[in-house]
């Protein structure tokens, strides 16, 4: 991508219509952790408590999610607008996961108890790949800026939602097969020389009543 | 000296080998840190201060798995660096590459052979970036032309290389979001320190 040849940006080609992943560019995953090392810790320096900093991250996320549907969206090829609760789920799950962390979701499920209720699930979520959250913060989730992104994307998109990062202990035997930790780079970002993760990202999304509403009402 | 081949071919090597994250979402990331600055901040100056304070942060601690990564691959990085030349093509060939895929190049070096420059085509922070016109007044363009927006990097490169004893400044000279060319980011070395290990850290 030359960008010396147009100084505005508009000009410039949005890259990979279709979203073939060949011609995805890459950093390196430490160059991200860098950068969101720094992000977290310029947060929590102005953040009183453990909630807060997650509401920081989470505002930092939001930008950044309603133009990552921006791009997304252009990039498919039917540029079709989602309309309905579960379409734009999946569009998260997968769309969306694939064009930030290069794989679907490990799994979208809905809630028992609640309705309005959905919850994304991702067993390497990147945020947190290098984050050992120490004592003193607790429930601290580092994927808050993530649930943010996700938070952009479906507000952006007209499904006013509220979306918050849980770390969930993984159960005995649960994610067999997955090849965590020492599996080699396949799932995009399984870090080769890290011990397997203990934990599973939880993104808890939680539809405003008049989102639900209006997909009930499309039902019928 | 075949030193320029060698670290461009370690660069290379290196980065073939490093977990890899979506460049847009590092982009993005980078992103909303600086808007968050900018928003807290206001004086562009002073962002400018903290973006190289927090690449300093980075830098230090990059410059770490550089040289241990370059060790395990068994390239010797570290006794290859004789002078300020070969630093300079670490630094570019195999420090930008390593990290961010990207090809950065050296020259300009100064007569007394304390300063360069290093050049770099493709910026991965700036992608997505556009600065505000001057005398755009919504956006506030005068000002907010003051920023350097990639001012990490001199950050960066300034905490790496105070790791290994030299004291060096930087300076992004060109910046292609203001129009120019290309990214230039000065180098300019002040000072060699003398070893950091004090005497603390000596065997009685």
């Amino acid at each position: 991508m030359s960008r010396s040849s147009s100084n505005n940006i508009l000009d410039r080609p949005l890259g990979r219509v279709g979203g073939r992943s060949t011609d995805t560019t890459f950093v390196s995953l430490s160059a991200f952790a860098y950068i969101y090392s720094e992000l977290v810790q310029y947060h929590q320096s102005r953040a009183a408590s453990v909630s807060e900093l997650e509401r920081r991250l989470e505002s930092a996320g939001y930008g950044v999610g309603l133009k990552v549907l921006e791009m997304t969206a252009y990039r498919t090829k039917e540029m079709k607008r989602e309309i309905r609760l579960m379409s734009i789920l999946h569009f998260v799950s997968s769309s969306v996961w694939k064009s930030l962390f290069g794989r679907s979701a490990d799994s979208l499920e809905r809630s028992i108890d609640h309705a309005d209720e959905y919850m994304i699930i991702d067993y390497e979520p990147i945020a947190s790949t290098f984050v050992s959250v120490p004592t003193d913060l607790g429930q601290l989730s580092a994927d808050a800026y993530v649930s943010g992104i996700i938070a952009g994307v479906l507000d952006g998109a007209g499904f006013a939602a509220r979306v918050t990062a849980h770390n969930v202990k993984l159960e005995e035997g649960e994610r067999q097969g997955g090849g965590s930790g020492s599996g080699g780079g396949a799932g995009g970002n399984a870090v080769p020389g890290i011990p397997p993760r203990k934990n599973k990202a939880v993104f808890l999304v939680k539809f405003s009543p008049e989102v639900l509403s209006r997909d009930a009402a499309l039902e019928r | 000296m075949s030193s320029k081949m060698q670290a461009s071919q370690a660069g290379q090597a290196l980065w073939s080998k490093m977990p890899k994250a979506n460049a847009e979402l590092f982009a993005l990331t980078y992103g909303s840190l600086v808007t968050e600055l900018v928003r807290d901040y206001e004086d562009p100056i002073e962002v400018n201060a903290q973006l190289d304070r927090i690449g300093h942060s980075i830098g230090v601690r990059c410059v770490d798995e550089l040289l241990s990564k370059a060790d395990v691959a068994g390239m010797g990085l570290a006794t290859q660096c004789q002078n300020l030349r070969d630093t300079a093509e670490v630094v570019a060939k195999v420090g930008f590459k390593m990290f961010l895929g990207v090809q950065a190049e050296v020259g300009g070096f100064s007569q007394d052979q304390r300063s360069f420059s290093i050049y770099l085509q493709d910026n991965p922070l700036a992608t997505f970036v556009e600065l505000p016109a001057a005398g755009d007044e919504q956006y506030n363009g005068d000002d907010l032309r003051k920023l350097k927006y990639s001012n990490l990097y001199c950050g960066v490169i300034r905490g790496a290389l105070e790791q290994v004893n030299l004291k060096v400044e930087c300076n992004i000279v060109r910046d292609t979001l203001k129009g120019d060319e290309v990214n230039e980011i000065r180098v300019e070395l002040k000072e060699v320190l003398a070893d950091g290990a004090g005497d603390d850290y000596k065997e009685e």
